[in-house]
């Protein structure tokens, strides 16, 4: 009796250890967003802005999460639509429009949407999870661009229309199994798909909402440097399931993704610090400036968690700390930046680690770095799994191939956000508050703040004389 | 001597400081309190209980000055605090006895 019990809860394709893995990966990854971002931006607003920054994180994780259910994880995982002839961009370019209803799409195998990959072991309801966390970070990171003067009710509408629009895509193109894929770039875990993207969308969505206050960018100090502290560590060690998840088997190349994610960041961290020390103006380390390296050194691993060897990761940290450093301090200043109020950074620390990870894969991927699983039977890439960059293979082809999505990435994002934006600024009535609310901050729009103290005395009276039945 | 006391508006606090200075008056003291007066307070909903928030941040400014210029400064705080609203706040003004400048021992209106 015990087998057939045991037999029921393990089917012959799932794996409990894979299974496990990939739930705790999904966990992680949901981390870094709750209550990570949350109070990682938190305190990096003004205290003014910590209760509608922590609102509009936790409403964005929910509007994805529904998004995901009812279409967005089929347009961005389950089988292509097809538009166009087999293997033609437009039959690599989306899914179906349907939700996940039944109860095979919950407890089924889970498989890659354009059978890229042989069936994985362990269920959809999994996969679904676990690809729902990476979709729902993605706008909560673009968020920390527009922080401090964006609308409530915009935001709730701007999240569902840009997943829909633009993560869905390219998402379909990168890792559905569509034209990108099937062309032979490779995203690790989202370095495009995520960081990219979300650096595009803030540059767009900052210029489309327009500058906060000019009096609250002259004081734009951080509220609480203990709760940034809480929220970045919780992304690093979350970053475990970002890029050990990946793989989808709970294996070899996890355990070297996962190393490899640390030790790049490491190498990002203490890069920034370097350079604020030796080449800043004040010449001193800063905790803040640290804490952008260590995101630099995570958002630039991410593509290449488990194609670069430890020797490789470590250049990936030091040359996208670097990178972002210098975009940072001098690119900045420069138009079109200048121009742009991105309030949090969040073009430099995601959009150009981004785009500086995806194609370094093109430059560092070691080829004796293998991926296992085996490939279906639609793979044309670089299969079996690994991938060979320049100092490898001898040859520009990954690079080109990772240059390609790249300029794809950055055109959809930012002609897909300007949609977005435009048609949620037209149903509003305008994508920010008014400045006498801006001025305010929480407790005008939410009639809350972080700290409420009311008064420093005691109530006169007990309610009792209002309501009988209390005591 | 006198002293000046003026409750303000928090946001209107740089303002204030760079009209003092403009007076020539260099020493000034900042405090946040909460006051209440004719602005009436607003009211925070948590967790579905209505708080009113009877007393409304301000800022206390304290500065000592000599009697020829108090005028002067009490005329730059009005204008520079001023935003025709309620709950601009007030200013007022004591004789003060004495004072000390604790690292040169200074007396009087030398101290200043």
């Amino acid at each position: 009796m015990l087998t057939a019990a045991t037999n029921i809860a393990y089917p012959s394709w799932l794996n409990s250890g894979d299974n496990t893995w990939q739930l705790v990966s999904a966990t992680l990854v949901g981390l870094m967003s709750l209550p990570g971002l949350a109070v990682l931006y938190g305190g990096l607003v003004r205290k003014k802005w910590i209760v509608n920054t922590m609102l509009m994180t936790f409403s964005a994780f929910s509007l994805t999460l529904i998004v995901w259910m009812l279409w967005g994880y089929n347009m961005a995982f389950g089988p292509l639509s097809h538009f166009g002839a087999t293997g033609s961009f437009w039959s690599g370019f989306i899914g179906h429009f349907e939700p996940l209803a039944t109860s095979s799409s919950e407890q089924g195998q889970a498989v890659s949407g354009a059978n890229t990959l042989v069936p994985f072991h362990f269920p959809t309801a999994t996969l679904a999870y676990f690809q729902f966390v990476f979709a729902a970070i993605t706008p909560i990171l673009f968020l920390g661009a527009l922080v401090g003067r964006l609308k409530f009710k915009a935001w709730l509408l701007i999240v569902p229309l840009w997943i829909t629009m633009v993560y869905c895509v390219n998402a379909a193109l990168l890792w559905g199994g569509g034209f990108f894929a099937q062309k032979g770039a490779v995203d690790y875990s989202g370095g495009y798909v995520i960081h990219l993207s979300a650096g595009v969308a803030a540059f767009v969505g900052a210029w489309m909402v327009g500058p906060r206050r000019w009096q609250d960018r002259e004081n734009a100090f951080p509220s609480n440097l203990m709760m940034v502290a809480v929220g970045a560590g919780i992304l690093w060690l979350g970053w475990n399931g970002f890029n050990g998840g990946d793989p989808f088997y709970a294996g070899a190349d996890a355990a070297a993704a996962v190393l490899n994610t640390n030790v790049a960041t490491a190498a990002g961290l203490l890069t920034w610090i370097f350079w604020d020390m030796f080449l800043s103006k004040q010449k001193k380390p800063t905790f803040l400036g640290a804490i952008n390296g260590m995101i630099c050194g995570l958002v630039a691993i991410t593509p290449s968690a488990g194609w670069v060897n430890g020797v490789g990761a470590i250049c990936v940290g030091v040359i996208a700390s670097s990178i972002v450093w210098i975009a940072w301090t001098y690119i900045s200043k420069l138009r079109p930046f200048s121009l742009v109020d991105d309030a949090l950074g969040v073009v430099y620390t995601h959009g150009f680690a981004g785009l500086t990870g995806g194609l370094l894969v093109g430059i560092l991927a070691d080829p004796s770095m293998v991926e296992y699983g085996v490939k279906g039977k639609n793979f044309k890439g670089p299969g079996n799994i690994h991938v060979a960059g320049w100092f490898y293979g001898h040859s520009f082809h990954q690079l080109w191939e990772q240059c390609l999505a790249a300029v794809w990435i950055i055109c959809w994002t930012a002609f897909g956000t300007f949609i977005v934006f435009t048609v949620v600024k037209f149903l509003v009535g305008g994508l920010r508050e008014s400045d006498d609310v801006l001025r305010e901050g929480d407790i005008a729009i939410h009639e809350e703040e972080a700290f409420p103290e009311p008064t420093f005395g005691e109530p006169m009276q007990t309610p009792s004389h209002v309501h009988s039945d209390n005591v | 001597m006198k002293l000046v006391t003026a409750v303000v508006k928090p946001f209107k606090l740089d303002e204030v400081k760079v009209a003092v200075k403009e007076v020539g008056v260099t020493g000034l003291t900042v405090s946040q309190v909460k006051g209440s007066g004719h602005t009436g307070g607003h009211v925070e909903v948590f967790r579905g209980k209505e708080y009113v928030f009877d007393f409304v941040d301000k800022i206390q400014i304290e500065i000592i000055c000599t009697d020829e210029v108090v005028d002067q400064l009490i005329d730059a705080i009005v204008n520079a605090a001023r935003t025709d609203t309620v709950g601009d706040g007030m200013a007022w003004v004591t004789d003060v006895e004495h004072v000390v400048r604790i690292r040169t021992n200074e007396r009087g209106p030398e101290a200043l």
